[in-house]
């Protein structure tokens, strides 16, 4: 397995660095390898895209150069920045000569040149395609014995010509690596619905709304947390519940896990190695349920 | 009301082959759409895509708390439902970087920018977590961007683009 540039984005390492931990423990153990960059913001396919594309091209076409001239694929903690290195390339594949000289110009004043020759992977793809779900499970010392929602999220696999990867309607592959954790992964309606986390930029209460769609249906599921991959949806679970709960006056407290936390703690980390003392939901009950 | 035909020409540009001219209006957008049905219809996807074929900037530029064009949360829904594969998000990006221009981003996006445009990232590190990720054994966060960033910046024009915030 050849050595990735780690693209770990903005929100992971700059406000969630425990999910950075538990990401680098499992890659350790995996013999995933992995290398650091001076990537900059990738940046945000839903804020800064809409506030000005050029400058999203410009940027995200910088952060692949820097990778292409290590001649490295890309793995990425985050359904954002893989989306938007991903759109960045799928775009400029497809740019008219004018468009693309324009973005060759930009890159020529910080002596960068595009040339479109790597790879740009999702972890959750990485882990499938280059570990093995085999492999993954023949790692897991300790089942993790829970019932688990999963949430791909948005940019996870849409838009599907952009992504190119696992099914956009019926996502199957995080259900894989929840259940070689030994947890089970429970149907539940909304299970492609968006976490909500870009409608509250615009308007607090329609992410609150998006959100509460989403929590109704993985609590009549039965679910005990929820799984997800991608800081965004992580923190929109985490942290609204409360916002959700005061605005609604019905309490919401599901725990969730980053996936790779999940594996972690398969692995036999414990919930202090991993400092889960800092997610906002607290996961004490579930670890009491499992015996952590 | 009238026809912006230079709004047209941009909303068309790209696209002029492409399938926005066979939009259906059949509405499976917002059938679809989680901010349709939360906001109960305030945001309308098949609205924004009529208004932007036809080129009516009016309808959605230029209005106070512009929620019918950014409602949208890029979730992409919309795109993967489209009976007639109109690539509907690739539409609001155009019509939300004019709406930028004019003034009327709210705050979230205007802030992220910003940060961007100081920083190089959406979200700066803070000395609390540069302790915490020390504890835990993380190595520093990689630096060495900040200098491009602002160059492409400055030649992308973002600060005049932002102007009126």
């Amino acid at each position: 397995m050849s050595e990735y540039k780690l693209f770990a984005g903005c929100v992971i390492p700059n406000r969630l660095p425990f999910l950075e931990l538990a990401s680098r423990k499992v890659f350790e153990k995996l013999g995933v390898q992995t290398s650091d960059a001076p990537f900059s913001c990738c940046p945000d396919p839903v804020g800064f895209q809409s506030t000005d594309k050029e400058s999203w091209l410009a940027l995200g076409a910088r952060n692949l150069c820097i990778a292409e001239e290590e001649g490295k694929d890309i793995v990425s903690l985050c359904n954002g920045c893989t989306q938007t290195l991903k759109a960045v390339q799928y775009d400029i594949a497809r740019a008219s000569e004018l468009e693309k000289q324009r973005i060759s110009d930009i890159l020529a004043k910080v002596n960068k040149e595009y040339k479109g020759s790597i790879t740009v992977k999702h972890f959750v793809q990485v882990l499938i395609e280059d570990v093995g779900i085999d492999k993954i499970k023949s790692m897991i010392k300790k089942p993790i014995e829970l019932k688990i929602a999963c949430h791909t999220g948005c940019h996870y696999a849409r838009p599907a010509e952009v992504m190119n990867w696992d099914d956009p309607e019926h996502p199957i592959y995080l259900r894989q690596l929840v259940e070689a954790c030994g947890a089970t992964p429970v149907d539940y309606e909304e299970e492609v619905l968006c976490c909500g986390a870009g409608a509250g930029n615009a308007k607090t209460e329609y992410g609150l709304g998006v959100l509460k769609r989403k929590l109704d249906s993985v609590i009549s599921a039965g679910a005990d947390c929820i799984c997800v991959v991608c800081p965004a949806c992580f923190t929109q679970f985490d942290t609204q519940q409360r916002a959700l709960s005061k605005m609604v006056e019905k309490e919401y407290k599901i725990p969730v896990l980053y996936l790779t936390e999940l594996m972690a703690l398969g692995m036999g980390f414990t919930p202090k190695d991993l400092n889960l003392k800092y997610h906002g939901v607290k996961t004490k009950n579930i670890m009491e349920k499992i015996g952590l | 009301m009238s026809m912006d035909l230079e709004f047209r020409r941009i909303v068309l540009g790209k696209y002029m082959d492409s399938t926005l001219h066979y939009c259906l209006q059949c509405s499976r957008c917002n059938d679809v759409c989680p901010v349709n049905e939360v906001s109960d219809g305030a945001y309308n996807p098949r609205s924004v895509i009529l208004n932007a074929f036809l080129g009516l900037k009016e309808n959605l530029i230029g209005k106070p708390n512009n929620i019918a064009v950014w409602g949208c949360q890029i979730c992409d829904t919309c795109n993967l439902t489209c009976p007639q594969d109109i690539e509907l998000t690739d539409i609001f990006y155009i019509v939300k970087n004019l709406s930028v221009q004019a003034g009327e981003a709210p705050e979230y996006y205007v802030i992220q920018a910003k940060a961007i445009l100081e920083s190089g990232k959406a979200i700066p590190l803070q000395t609390a977590i540069e302790r915490r990720r020390s504890q835990m054994g993380l190595p520093e966060v990689p630096t060495g961007f900040e200098d491009d960033v602002k160059i492409i910046l400055k030649e992308t024009e973002l600060e005049e683009k932002l102007s009126k915030y």
